[in-house]
Formats: C-alpha cells, structure tokens, sequence
C-alpha cells in the first residue's frame, strides 16, 4: 500500500478543476441558502446553462469563445429570473420541488434526441477552448508536468485551475463585500423571518430575486469553466446529484460562512479521491476475500460517494455548524 | 447602574422642548391616579359610540371583513383612529385583534372592506410597502431575527438605508456614514429598552420578554408615523413596562401615533387616549379609558357572556 500515491491523487482533486466547479456552485448556494434562506436544490440547472450555453454557442452557432461565455452567464441569469418570478412567493418546500424540477426538466429537454441538431441531445457536444488555451503561460509540452508524484497537473490543467482558483477567489471577495453590507442584513433577516423583514419596509420578493440571480449567476460560472475544462457538455454531467454534492460541500465548510463553501468543495473533493484510491489500492493487493473484493471492484468511485456521505453524518453530530461555522449559531436551532 | 431614571431625564428633556402652541397643547384631563398621561384635546369631542369620527383620524377603515372558514374573525363597520394620540385595542382572546392589525398592515387579505392611512386610501396594500410608508407594526408572537446580533435587529429597522441598495453595498463609502449615524440611533434605543448590555449578544439568546422589547425598538428604529404594536407589554417586567410606555407617550407628544393592543387594564388605563373594543370581530364600544372599562357590554364581552341588545 502506497500511502504517497493516495494522498497525491486527493491533492489532486481536492485542487483541480472538478473542486473549483464545485466551490463556484457552492458559493452560489451559500448566496441562496446560507444567507437568504432560498432551498435551492436545483443548483444544477445554472451550471448546465452555463456550460451549454458556451458550449452551443461555439459548437453550434459558431460564435467565439467569449461570446459562448456571456451567453452561458446570461442564461443562468435568465433562468433565475424566470424561475424566480413564479415561486419567489410560494413557501420554502414548493421552491424547492420547483427548483429541482425545472432543472430536471431543461436537463432532458437538452438531452432529448429532438434536441440534437442544437444542443447534441444525448450525443453530448464539443467544441473548441483553443481561444481560452491560446492565453496559456505554462509551457506545454506532452512532458511538461507540474507537481510532485500523483499530485501533478499538464500545463493546459495547470492553466485551467488558476484562472479557476483566481475566479474562486475573486467571487469569494464579491460576496464578502455585498454581505457585510445593510444588504447583506436584509438577506439575513429574510433567512430568519421574511415577515419581519416585509414589518420593516423590506421589499424581500425583491432581495430573493437579486440573491437568486446572484448566486445562479455564480453558479453558471462553474458551469462555464466545466465547459472549457471539457470542451463540451454533456446531459448525463448535470444530473440532481451535483446540487447535492454542492450542499454537501456547503454544509462540511459551514453554510453562511465566507469561506466554508470553499474548503467543503476542497474537502469533498480530497475525502473522495483519498477513499476511492484507497479502496483500489486495497483491492489491488487482494488484502480481502474475494467476494468482497469483487464488490469492491469496479464501484471504487460510488462507495467512495456513499463515504463522503458518512462523513457529512459524522460531521453533522460532531460539528453541526460545519469547519468554519459558528456554534453559538447553530445551537440557535434548537430553541 | 440600569436606568429607571434616565428615560424620565431625557423625557423632561423633549418635553421642555416642545414648541408652546403646536395647535394641540395636551389638556390636563382629570389624571388617573398613578400619574397617566394627560388625553389629546380634539379626542374630548369625540361621541362615545362604535364608529365614533375623528377630527383627524390618520387610519379610517370602512366594511373591512375577514374569515376562516366558517368564522367572521373581523367584521368592522366603520373605525377611525386619531392621529397623534394612544389607542387602545382590547377584546377577550380571539376577538380579533390580531387578525385586525394583519389587515390594516397587508399581512392578510381582507374579504371586503377598503380603508385609508395618512389621508390616502390604500388600493393595494402590501405589507412592505405600508411600512415604508409609517405603519410599522409588531407582532404578539416576537419575530427576533435569531441569528443576527441585537444591534443588527435594531439597524435592520432603519429606513430608507443606502446600503441597502445592491449597488451601493459593495462601497462602504456611499453608506457608512448614514450607518454610523444609524448605530448612534440604535444605541441610544438599547439603551432605552434595557438591552445596550446584549447589543452584540444573537438576539436568539435573548429572553421571551427582551425580544418584545427588541422588536418595539426595531419598530421605532423604522421612523413609524403610526405604530401598532400587538401586547407590547406581554412578559415584560411592570417597571420596565412602565418606563416603555412613559417612552411611548412622549413619542406621542411629538406627533406619532400609537395603536396597541393590550389585556393589562392598568396598562390601558394608564396611557391610552382613546379605547376601542372589539368582540367577535365586530366594534362594541369606543371612548375614554375610564368609560369604556365601566361599560356594562364590554364588561359581558370579557366574561363571555352575550346579550340580546348586544348581539346586533
Ligand atoms: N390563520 C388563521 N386561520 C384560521 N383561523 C384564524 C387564523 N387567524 C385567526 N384565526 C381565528 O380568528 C379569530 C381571531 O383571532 P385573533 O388572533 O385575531 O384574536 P385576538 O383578538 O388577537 O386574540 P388574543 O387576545 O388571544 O391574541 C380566532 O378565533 C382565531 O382562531
Ligand atoms: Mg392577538
């Protein structure tokens, strides 16, 4: 058993492209759940607009990159306008049912055969990032390798996960400032009690609105950098679980937190990877009988899933509020 | 050393600031006996009846009506409130007192019925927008926001905020002067009510009877024109509820209208102007506090019992 190689496969993904995805659709739920209370669980759909809306853009319409991506951004936008305007209004458990539905919903429209000749169908769609690889610093060439033992990246990774850490962190800071603000109070008190908000002259229809688009536009942005990370999209990539793996990851961090979102999605990513790998290695060796190895073997990945998943539970009894959550808060629940 | 003192200094304070003839100088009416506020002039006018007209009422509802159901919850002929004075809202428990303020201030659809505020009718009364416009109200059940600071409670009620604006809250430059001056504001309201010690405490950790009084703080923080506040007094302690109203009455004084609701007879008495009772959704009886409480239907209202001239 080779620890190094397991600990470097989960740097690896606790550092590359998948986590970025992931902390940019959990700062998006941060915005919606954590502070303003919104039970999104259709966070997916944003990131789906936002990767096919870049990925038709150029794939089928022949439009540029950055084109594709304003498109991706505006979709997601409109998305939260359009889901917003008929269910801002309704109780936190019919959002949510229709949240999930709508993103369901667009999910398989686009995957649908009808569908092909715009989005792919279910045939997926690819497209050309050359103009976002063009900007490339690092030398690239097929052994140019960047990192130490499994935990290495090529240049194209390498140059992907900057621009994906650096837009992580400059959301991160967008919504430190907006939330520090009489804005961000107002958010607050409609998590807490909307009447009380609407008691003081709060027009809180209207802050679910700016929240909602906020945080799917943010969410639409992961969608984005796993288009070009890819080069395409595929229907089968945006199925309800990635919402969960976002609250999942929004939860180990701590929601309402400015950095929980962050470190969950580099958490879940690292607990993931160093249980999957670990899991192979072990079935590598044929340390256990074969009828459980036989288990194991091949469904690495999914009880590697189901771990996580026990780690949240664990979590949850132990430090409810998540890593960087506040105690005192969270014990607020029980009164 | 917590005031019991100070609001009576500062309160001399404003009084002596009063401008003399403001049109309506308070006449002394025979004073109850703990020392109450004196009752608003143009109100000693005013008949003695359900419905009675107001010589400036700054809320005239007319048919309001709302029910569950099988049951009339409100049914309101015609009440007017006067502006610049205390009124009390009594009744026995599901009178509808509180379905009545959820009406007036667009937290529930009324079934008939329209009604004005501040001269102007309102056509499509939303709960917000009422508050923007001066109706604040609070609620019987507390609404703290649990998981923001008692400071942060008090400053959300602030009107007309900057930062508010989601263009602005990113530039603390635009807003944090006027939020400073807010904070000033909201201190000195802590203070007032007892709580400037938890000003950074979570205002879930404060006590059934603090958070009644966090809210009417967070309700004055909102510059009410009219505020209608549901058992304001409800578990707080006799002397700091004696102190509250001494604070009301002198908000009174400068212009803002109070409507509450409230079953502590001696709290009634001691500062309303003008008390209107509600039984079975529908007005029994108006007038002055000493008259009212003596009243032989109001009196059977409480009790539950009905009579046939009362049953109209
Ligand atoms: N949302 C509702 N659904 C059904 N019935 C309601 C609702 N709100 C109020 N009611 C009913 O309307 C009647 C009036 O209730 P309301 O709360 O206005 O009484 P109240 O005068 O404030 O009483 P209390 O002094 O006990 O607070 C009650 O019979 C109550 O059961
Ligand atoms: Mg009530």
């Amino acid at each position: 058993m080779d620890f190094s190689i397991i600990f470097g496969n989960a740097a690896r993904a606790a550092f590359g492209p998948e986590a970025v995805i992931l902390a940019l659709a959990a700062i998006g739920l941060n915005v919606h759940f954590g502070y303003t209370g919104l039970l999104n669980i259709g966070q997916v759909g944003f990131l789906l607009l936002g990767a096919y809306g870049t990925s038709v853009s150029v794939a089928t319409f022949g439009w540029s990159l950055w084109a594709g991506v304003v498109v991706g951004l505006l979709l997601s936008v409109a998305f939260a306008v359009a889901l917003g305007i008929p269910t801002l209004r309704l109780n936190t458990v019919m959002f949510a049912m229709v949240t999930i539905a709508a993103a369901e919903i667009i999910r398989i429209l686009i995957g649908s055969t009808d569908a092909i000749g715009l989005t792919g169908g279910p045939l997926s769609v690819s497209f050309d990032a050359g103009a976002f690889y063009d900007l490339n610093p690092y030398p690239d060439g097929p052994h140019d390798r960047y990192g130490i033992g499994t935990f290495e990246f090529t240049g194209q990774q390498l140059w992907v996960i900057t621009v994906g850490w650096l837009l992580v962190a400059l959301v991160t800071a967008g919504v430190v400032m907006l939330v520090r603000s009489p804005w961000g109070r107002v958010l607050k008190s409609i998590r807490e009690d909307q009447d009380a908000a609407r008691s003081l002259g709060k027009n809180v229809f209207s802050y679910k609105m700016q929240a909602l688009v906020i945080g799917g536009a943010i969410g639409g942005m992961g969608g984005v950098i796993d288009a070009i990370k890819t080069s395409g999209a595929d229907p089968n990539g945006f199925r309800p679980q990635v919402t969960f793996f976002a609250y999942t990851a929004l939860l180990l961090g701590g929601s309402a937190t400015y950095l929980g979102p962050v470190l969950g999605a580099v958490l879940f990513w690292f607990l993931r990877e160093w249980i999957e790998s670990f899991l192979r290695q072990i079935v590598e060796e044929a340390w256990l009988p074969d009828v459980v190895a036989e288990f194991f073997d091949g469904a690495e990945g999914v009880i590697s899933v189901a771990m996580v998943g026990v780690a949240l539970i664990l979590l949850m009894l132990l430090r409810p509020q998540g890593i960087v959550g506040n105690r005192t808060e969270m014990q607020l629940d029980a009164r | 050393m917590p005031d019991e003192l100070t609001p009576q200094a500062d309160s001399e304070q404003r009084e002596a600031a009063l401008p003399p003839a403001d049109g309506g100088v308070p006449a002394i009416e025979p004073a109850p006996a703990d020392g109450g506020v004196p009752a608003i002039e143009p109100i000693l006018t005013v008949p003695h009846e359900p419905g009675a007209p107001k010589p400036d009422p700054i809320l005239e509802v007319d048919g309001l009506s709302r029910s569950f159901g099988g049951l009339l919850a409100v049914d309101v002929d015609h009440l007017e409130v006067q502006r610049g004075a205390t009124t009390a809202l009594i009744g026995p428990n599901g009178a509808g007192k509180t379905t009545l303020f959820n009406l007036l201030s667009g937290f529930e659809r009324a079934d008939t019925g329209h009604w004005s505020f501040n001269g102007e009718a309102v056509t499509n009364p939303s709960a917000d927008g009422l508050a923007r416009k001066g109706m604040i109200r609070t609620f019987q059940l507390t609404k703290s926001l649990a998981k923001l600071t008692v400071i942060d409670n008090v400053l959300l009620g602030a009107p007309r905020q900057r930062g508010e604006k989601l263009w602005a809250a990113p530039f603390p430059n635009r807003w944090r002067s006027q939020e400073e001056a807010n904070t000033e504001r909201a201190e000195a309201l802590l203070e007032r009510f007892n709580l400037a010690h938890m000003r950074d405490e979570l205002a879930g950790t404060l006590s059934g009877g603090q958070r009644k009084l966090l809210e009417v703080a967070r309700a004055l923080m909102a510059d009410p024109v009219l505020i209608m506040l549901d058992e304001p007094m409800a578990g707080v302690n006799p002397a700091l509820a004696q102190s509250l109203m001494h604070h009301i009455t002198q908000l009174v004084y400068e212009g803002l209208s109070v409507v509450f609701i409230e079953h502590a007879m001696d709290v009634v008495t001691g500062i309303s102007d003008w008390v209107v009772v509600l039984a079975q959704g529908q007005v029994i009886a108006e007038g002055p506090p000493w008259k009212v409480i003596h009243d032989d239907q109001v009196i059977d209202a409480y009790l539950g019992r009905r009579r046939a001239g009362a049953a109209r």
